[in-house]
């Protein structure tokens, strides 16, 4: 191609792309500016995991079975329960999420049998040190009521 | 193959990476150059590597699920519906028809955010930062759809043995349906844009040549490979899931250069459109998991093969099984460790920055070729 | 027509070793079960067939380790499975990297996994992990490497199997359309 030809469409392809992004423009923005504005998110969003509480009752929905524990590819649930004297039914005492192996896989909800654990909208997470994501879920619970 | 250091020759060694950009990732490369040109390069692997195949040892057939949205991050969908796959084969469970049309339709949105994902940053590469932020948009809505039905992102882990974890919703039917509209209309922009574009085309022509003779001999599969002129997808070769009741091309390019790539990639999107589009309208009725499949899955004693294809070529996973509930050994064959693994051979001889085109060309995605 | 023709080119080298597979259930359609010497050869039959090396793997077994190396064809469906087996406490088999360049590296994986030494590799030092790697983490314990028999279909059914078994089970959804195709 002679030179005056090779500068020809250089030019032509550099205005067909000007085209493109001069019309960019004066098109709406799409970008949300976070912190101020933010977009709702999704309900089926999985956060990290939450207890359910029973609402007739107000305790949880646990049963302590602790298959949650147990089918937790990370091994992130640890979960401590003691039976009351002259209750029916365990309690939970604790329920520890160690949130910084958790992979939100969702296998822990899938597999909970007494439907007592959901995920959480919860997606503001940051934090100074590894400490504050070891969750304790029934800590949480209570001091959202 | 090894890079021997001699001092007393005039070269330059220069290692690309582990963290230049164009790798994205952790990938290292020495080069061997001579002024501008490349007389030896070495890829040097395993920044990033995980050992998922142990892993798998280690953790029941359920709790392997996770893992597969984690080896490659950009296409998570196909890689579950590989693990799936071969557990369905090695177990006889049979998902229902429900469940396999939306396995295809999200794998396929899947590809088509990996592809975007792709031609953006390969433009990124090459000096473009412009059609990076359009595509990005574009994949924003893919992301926004499939987070919709799968709750995560990026990192998917939706199938089921038996069938998907939720059903899909009308929203996301016809947000797909609007989606596809929209990217028809973008496809052609991209292509005013960068690949008619002078600077672009000069880049990328005629660069990283892959004769289909060394594509054979390095087990390249992919958009890599169907860019040398050989017509190979295992979607077609070897129809798995639904693949056989749709109707799609498979597009091939002859030019065995990064622009053949490239193109083959930008075509193959307008395929990934048109299965979703028929797979939507032929979406039958019923449940989305198979009736009766067992809390704890445990394969008969035995080993089986099942390969998919992913956005980046022939992925497959070997499993063997011994009876119990942890398979004894899974083998992923990744599609990006077989591409790399050819670079050294191509980008002999050639200028520094064409190897960064020719790597970009074969859209590498290092956690997957670490594993 | 593939598949028929790559059995003959393999069975007139292998007569005794190759053994057809049942596609549906395990994912690929001949099986080829050799001494450590003969994978060079095979690796030969399977280049001028067209085939491509998908991998080369392994599997930890007691008293023998065993080799695998997957081909595929790009013109078709036809998979074809290589096993070797080489004795664990000093496994040893010779290289395919001279016919299949692709193998190079998926060779040297499997030396960093698995301590395998491949004959006349080229350059086999470890891939994936690091330099001064002195373990290989797909070696199991010896409490829990299992012996051949134990990850093998149980032969009774092969026998019964490959005909009849296909109508009585549900056969699984994938291969089903594999085979029809």
């Amino acid at each position: 191609m002679s030179y005056f030809g090779e500068i020809y469409t250089g030019a032509v392809s550099l205005i067909a792309g000007l085209g493109v992004t001069g019309k960019a423009l004066f098109q709406p923005t799409v970008t949300v500016q976070y912190p101020w504005e933010t977009i709702d998110i999704t309900p089926t969003f999985r956060g990290h995991i939450e207890l359910v509480t029973d609402e007739e009752t107000g305790n949880f929905k646990c049963i302590c079975c602790g298959l949650c524990q147990l089918n937790c590819p990370s091994h992130c649930i640890s979960i401590k329960s003691s039976k009351p004297e002259g209750a029916k039914k365990k309690a939970l005492d604790s329920y520890m999420l160690n949130f910084t192996t958790c992979s939100l896989c969702g296998t822990c909800v899938e597999g909970c049998p007494a439907d007592a654990i959901k995920f959480s909208d919860d997606y503001n997470l940051a934090g100074f040190s590894r400490e504050e994501f070891y969750f304790d879920l029934v800590k949480r619970a209570r001091e959202e009521k | 193959m090894k890079i021997e250091r001699n001092l007393e020759e005039h070269s330059l060694y220069l290692n690309m990476g582990p963290q230049h950009p164009s790798t994205h990732g952790v990938l290292r490369v020495i080069l061997k150059l001579d002024g501008e040109y490349i007389e030896e390069a070495e890829p040097v692997l395993g920044y990033i590597h995980r050992m998922h195949e142990k892993m798998g040892e280690n953790r029941t057939y359920a709790q392997y699920l996770p893992n597969m949205g984690r080896v490659d991050y950009l296409s998570a969908l196909s890689y579950n519906q590989c693990y799936v796959g071969a557990v369905e084969r090695l177990t006889g469970i049979a998902p229902p028809p429900r469940a396999e049309y939306i396995r295809v339709i999200t794998t396929e949105l899947n590809r088509l955010s990996s592809h975007l994902l792709w031609f953006g940053a390969y433009v990124l590469d090459l000096g473009g930062f412009t059609p990076f932020l359009y595509s990005f948009d574009d994949r924003e809505h893919i992301l926004d759809l499939l987070e919709s039905i799968t709750g995560s992102r990026l990192t998917y882990c939706y199938f089921r043995f038996g069938g998907v974890s939720k059903d899909i919703t009308d929203d996301f039917i016809t947000g797909t349906r609007a989606f596809i509209k929209r990217l028809r209309m973008h496809l052609p922009m991209y292509e005013t844009l960068v690949t008619k574009n002078v600077i672009f085309i000069n880049r990328v022509k005629e660069v990283g040549i892959i004769t289909p003779e060394a594509a054979r001999r390095y087990g390249v599969t992919g958009p890599a490979l169907r860019g040398s002129g050989i017509k190979y997808d295992v979607r077609k070769n070897e129809p798995y899931s639904i693949y056989p009741e749709v109707d799609f091309d498979i597009p091939v390019q002859d030019g065995c250069d990064a622009l053949s790539r490239y193109i083959v990639r930008m075509l193959e999107m307008e395929q990934s459109m048109r299965i979703i589009e028929q797979a939507l309208d032929k979406l039958p009725e019923g449940p989305v998991m198979a009736p009766k499949v067992p809390k704890k899955v445990k394969p008969p004693k035995g080993d089986c093969y099942f390969a998919v294809e992913t956005a980046r070529g022939d992925f497959g996973i070997y499993i063997v099984s011994d009876g119990t509930e942890t398979a004894y050994r899974i083998k992923l064959r990744t599609p990006g460790f077989s591409n790399l693994s050819i670079f050294a051979e191509i980008s002999r001889g050639t200028l520094l920055q064409d190897a960064i085109s020719t790597m970009g060309s074969l859209d590498l995605v290092i956690p997957e070729i670490d594993r | 027509m593939l598949l028929s023709k790559t059995k003959t080119a393999i069975e007139s080298i292998f007569p005794l070793e190759i053994k057809e597979a049942d596609y549906a259930r395990v994912g690929y359609h001949l099986e080829v079960i050799l001494d450590a010497e003969k994978v060079v050869s095979l690796a030969k039959v399977m280049m001028a067939q067209g085939f491509y090396l998908e991998d080369v793997t392994a599997i930890d077994l007691n008293p023998d380790m065993e080799v695998i190396y997957h081909y595929a064809h790009t013109e078709g469906c036809c998979r074809v499975t290589g096993r070797a087996y080489t004795p664990r406490h000093a496994p040893e088999v010779p290289t395919i990297a001279g016919i299949y360049s692709g193998a190079n590296w998926h060779e040297r994986e499997t030396h960093d996994f698995f301590g395998i030494t491949f004959k006349d590799h080229p350059y086999l030092v470890p891939l994936l992990l690091p330099e001064d790697a002195d373990f290989h983490p797909l070696v199991k314990e010896d409490g829990k490497v299992k012996q051949l028999k134990d990850i093998k279909r149980a032969e009774v059914k092969e026998q019964a199997g490959a005909p009849a078994a296909g109508e009585g089970k549900p056969a699984p959804a994938g291969g089903e359309k594999g085979e029809k195709a």
